[in-house]
């Protein structure tokens, strides 16, 4: 395989702008039949943008596209997987009513006028066996745990006939136990002549799975190397260039820092209605103050819903909530923010901005009962002012305090609430703040400036609760986590130290007991 | 320092503003020249009329302020609640509610010999409460049991139609009039005119004070800031604190005291009596639905209100002696009205899409 690599997919020149936005800049890329090939690269570098290229879901505006040495032209998805091209997309698309086996055929039910799944059950099952993904194919696929929806969505683009795999981001859905067995399965692809490309921004993955690694930078490819010749620091060199990796930052104590006093947050037996979404059943844990406490989950199991109760937007059906020693059961929202509550939501967009709203409103957005001297005067110039000093401090990129918030880009976005809620901490005494996935979606630069936001608040004696659903970040950060699966709080952990099975484990649904 | 910056900005908003409604403007006076050739008119005729028959005369320019006064409240009322992100289609209603809630005070207090510096004022505030009622209705109804103020301010339109009605010809009813009209206000409940001649009421300066107050309520005041974050995200809001049940209990209110406004000042300056056909000339569009044309094109902004109410007040006005110089329908002004948004509404279309 080093000798000489028969490609099966090549792409030249392509180029791709989004608006003003260069997302692909005269790439060339090609994957062999039979390898694992990782494509590397932080967020915003390119290589979802080239993969859905491949397969239809966007078009380039230059370059060509050849299979198995045939040059393509794909407009649409449909053309991809005429090409064998199937892609397994971050975000399960699946139809969660459905059945796994509806799913599957979704698309291919029969002819154009007859409904006719059940004759083709047999030729999925002997698919199924043939690599060897075990599915319930009759049960209805929300029911699924996200590593089997995954399976589902494989079997259905093999099904539909590509023998080349793209998974985008594929495990950061699954426990640890699940991204082994996944690997374990497309090994076994590769070994039977599939083309498997995974893109991935974990490097551990990269070393630990694949046969060659493409690294993408700022759209540009930057090479492609064999797995042999790859190690940890050549690729963070590769995928940060100049800037290098950012500093760790300083690593978790542990439960020992924890200050003395009433802590920052403390939980009693909360329970909620299932109207909200994933009930909370019996939640009970503390946030001592000058801690980070990590909440561990697979995304869906009540951390949302857990987030949104502690704030007030949910109302509890038992159980109390304390903020430093005071009940706040009973309070609303800004009630919450003014006894040092502060919410740095999940959703940037539906969340957290105000789109049409200019900056220095988004910045006020919380604070706005606390820092105007006259009562009920909406003073511009204190909110230009706020809006000035959070642009320099937070580092946005944006020309001044009166744009709209909606002309920033994500990672800009994402900086103004997370400014936006440090200094609403710091304008209520830094009791606590619940950090709903902070880092979602952000470069490594802005995700560890984010880190270092939350770690200057546990600095200076607040609780943090940081909700994340990468468990590696959650390790990083955390002096302990809790584990909630399906509204309950499964186990808990004592830092620095993590064993990520166990806590796996534990997100899977096994009780602590069962583990140790 | 960030100001020249900012100015340099907002003279760059201010020019593509501008060119914007230049270019919709255009655009409309094209189609509406297509439209009147067509009915066998002269282009420059029925501009010329239009113009000179609403803005050329002293009592045409009266009108044309009589006119503006309505048309401007019920837009700020429409805007008002767009700001706030409701969708405010009850107007009509909320002046029919306005227009009771007025004379049902002239009446009330007609006994007590009060001057009129007293009770105008007093009858206005009796309009404002029918109207502010009128708007709390939907408004509780969203907050407590989350149906849509869509549904409800369409049907209270109904309801305050027929309440008019019954009131018009029943308890209120002139008998010496012969149709559907109440007894005239008394005469101290009447609105000065502040061109007696001409005949115009002084209607169009309290609602010029009008949309400067929302000016200044939107952006001086953290009652107005809550209401624009409302209605730009108002999941965004609660995550901020913002209690989005209360300010959409001012919104849905304050909409409807607007309007209410509008039809008092109907009642107390031009008809000095209660009628249906209230909200809107005859023959025309009613003032609802035209507040709503007219907050899209002034982008719900109280300066882009009051100069797109001007603009539809002067064609209102005009369109009377359309009719009679050059043949052409009174409502081929509408046509022309119905242009102008859809053109606007083109033309930015084609500048965000182009925008990104």
């Amino acid at each position: 395989m080093t000798e000489k690599i028969a490609a099966c997919v090549e792409m030249y020149g392509v180029s791709k702008s989004f608006g003003e936005v260069r997302a692909l800049d005269a790439v060339d890329f090609e994957a062999a039949k039979g390898e694992i090939h990782a494509l590397l690269g932080e967020n915003g570098a390119g290589k979802t943008t080239l993969m859905n290229i491949l397969s239809g879901l966007y078009r380039m505006d230059e370059g060509q596209i050849a299979v198995e040495g045939r040059e393509v032209d794909i407009h649409s998805p449909q053309d991809a997987i005429a090409v064998g091209v199937g892609m397994v997309h971050q975000h399960v698309e699946l139809i969660g009513n459905f059945t796994a086996l509806e799913n599957i055929l979704l698309g291919r039910e029969g002819s154009r006028w007859k409904l006719d799944v059940e004759a083709r059950r047999s030729s999925v099952e002997e698919l199924a066996a043939n690599y060897g993904l075990s599915i319930p194919l009759d049960e209805q696929v929300k029911t699924l745990p996200a590593g089997i929806q995954q399976k589902v969505e494989i079997l259905k683009a093999l099904y539909h006939g590509a023998d080349i795999l793209i998974l985008d981001e594929p495990t950061t859905m699954l426990t640890p136990h699940e991204v082994d067995v996944l690997f374990t399965i497309l090994k076994s692809f590769a070994k039977g002549g599939l083309t498997v490309i995974f893109i991935t921004h974990k490097i551990q993955e990269v070393l630990d799975n694949c046969d060659r690694i493409t690294v993408f930078r700022g759209g540009r490819k930057i090479d492609t190397i064999l797995r042999e010749e790859a190690t940890r620091d050549r690729l963070v060199q590769m995928m940060m260039g100049e800037r290098g990796m950012p500093p760790e930052g300083e690593r978790p104590a542990g439960p020992s820092a924890a200050r003395g006093g009433h802590p920052a947050l403390s939980v009693r037996g909360v329970h909620t209605s299932a109207k909200w979404g994933v009930p909370l059943k019996n939640v009970s844990f503390d946030v001592p103050r000058g801690l980070i406490v990590g909440l561990a989950g697979i995304s869906g199991n009540g951390q949302k819903e857990l987030a949104e109760a502690l704030a007030g937007l949910i109302e509890l059906e038992e159980g109390e909530v304390h903020l430093g020693g005071e009940d706040v059961s009973g309070l609303s929202v800004s009630g919450r923010i003014a006894e040092g509550m502060s919410l740095l939501p999940q959703d940037r967009i539906e969340e957290g901005i105000l789109p049409s709203l200019s900056l220095a409103e988004n910045f006020v957005l919380g604070l706005h009962p606390h820092i105007f001297k006259r009562r009920g005067v909406f003073e511009r110039e204190t909110a230009h002012a706020l809006g000035r000093k959070a642009i320099a401090e937070f580092n946005i990129l944006a020309r001044n305090e009166h744009v709209p918030a909606a002309h920033l880009s994500g990672g800009n976005i994402q900086k103004t609430i997370v400014a936006r809620s440090v200094m609403l901490a710091h304008e209520t005494g830094k009791t606590l703040m619940i950090a709903n996935n902070p880092t979602r979606g952000l470069d490594v630069m802005a995700a560890s400036f984010v880190h270092g936001c939350l770690r200057e608040l546990r600095a200076q004696g607040a609780g943090v609760l940081f909700i994340s659903e990468d468990l590696d970040e959650l390790c990083l950060m955390s002096d302990c986590i809790v584990v909630i699966y399906t509204g309950e709080i499964l186990g808990s952990f004592d830092g620095p130290e993590y064993d990520i099975y166990q806590i796996g484990a534990l997100m899977a649904g096994q009780k602590q007991e069962e583990v140790s | 320092m960030a100001a020249p910056a900012s100015l340099s900005d907002r003279k760059k908003m201010a020019l593509e503003f501008a060119i914007t409604y230049a270019a919709a403007g255009a655009l409309a006076l094209a189609c509406g020249a297509v439209f009147i050739v067509a009915f066998g008119g002269d282009v420059l005729v029925a501009l010329g009329t239009v113009l000179r028959s609403s803005l050329g005369t002293w009592g045409g320019f009266a009108q044309t302020l009589n006119k503006f006064c309505p048309l401007l409240l019920a837009s700020l009322a429409v805007a008002f609640g767009m700001r706030g992100g409701h969708f405010n289609i009850g107007v009509d209603g909320q002046i029919y509610a306005g227009a009771i809630g007025m004379t049902g005070t002239a009446f009330a207090l007609e006994g007590m010999n009060l001057p009129w510096p007293i009770f105008v004022p007093l009858g206005l505030l009796g309009g404002i409460l029918g109207g502010w009622f009128w708007g709390f209705i939907p408004g509780i109804l969203r907050v407590r049991f989350q149906v849509s103020e869509i549904f409800v301010t369409v049907m209270l339109n109904f309801v305050a139609l027929y309440l008019v009605d019954y009131l018009a010809n029943g308890p209120w009813n002139d008998p010496l009039a012969g149709e559907a009209i109440s007894l005239p206000i008394p005469d101290a409940s009447v609105l000065p005119q502040v061109m007696p001649r001409a005949g115009a009421h002084a209607g169009f300066i309290i609602a010029l004070a009008a949309a400067v107050g929302m000016y200044f309520f939107m952006t001086r005041t953290v009652v107005g800031y809550e209401v624009r974050a409302v209605g730009d995200n108002p999941r965004a809001a609660r995550f901020g604190g913002i209690n989005v049940a209360r300010i959409t209990l001012i919104i849905m209110p304050t909409c409807g005291a607007l309007s209410g406004l509008a039809g008092a000042i109907e009642v107390s300056g031009f008809h000095q009596s209660l009628l249906l056909g209230i909200s809107g000339a005859e023959g025309a569009p009613n003032y609802g639905a035209m507040a709503i044309l007219i907050a899209v094109i002034g982008r719900n902004n109280p300066l882009g209100v009051t100069i797109a109410a001007a603009v539809f007040a002067v064609l209102v006005s005009g369109s009377d002696s359309l009719q009679r110089s050059i043949g052409l329908p009174g409502a081929a002004v509408f046509v022309f009205q119905a242009i102008i948004v859809l053109t606007v509404v083109f033309v930015q279309a084609r500048r965000e899409i182009k925008a990104g």
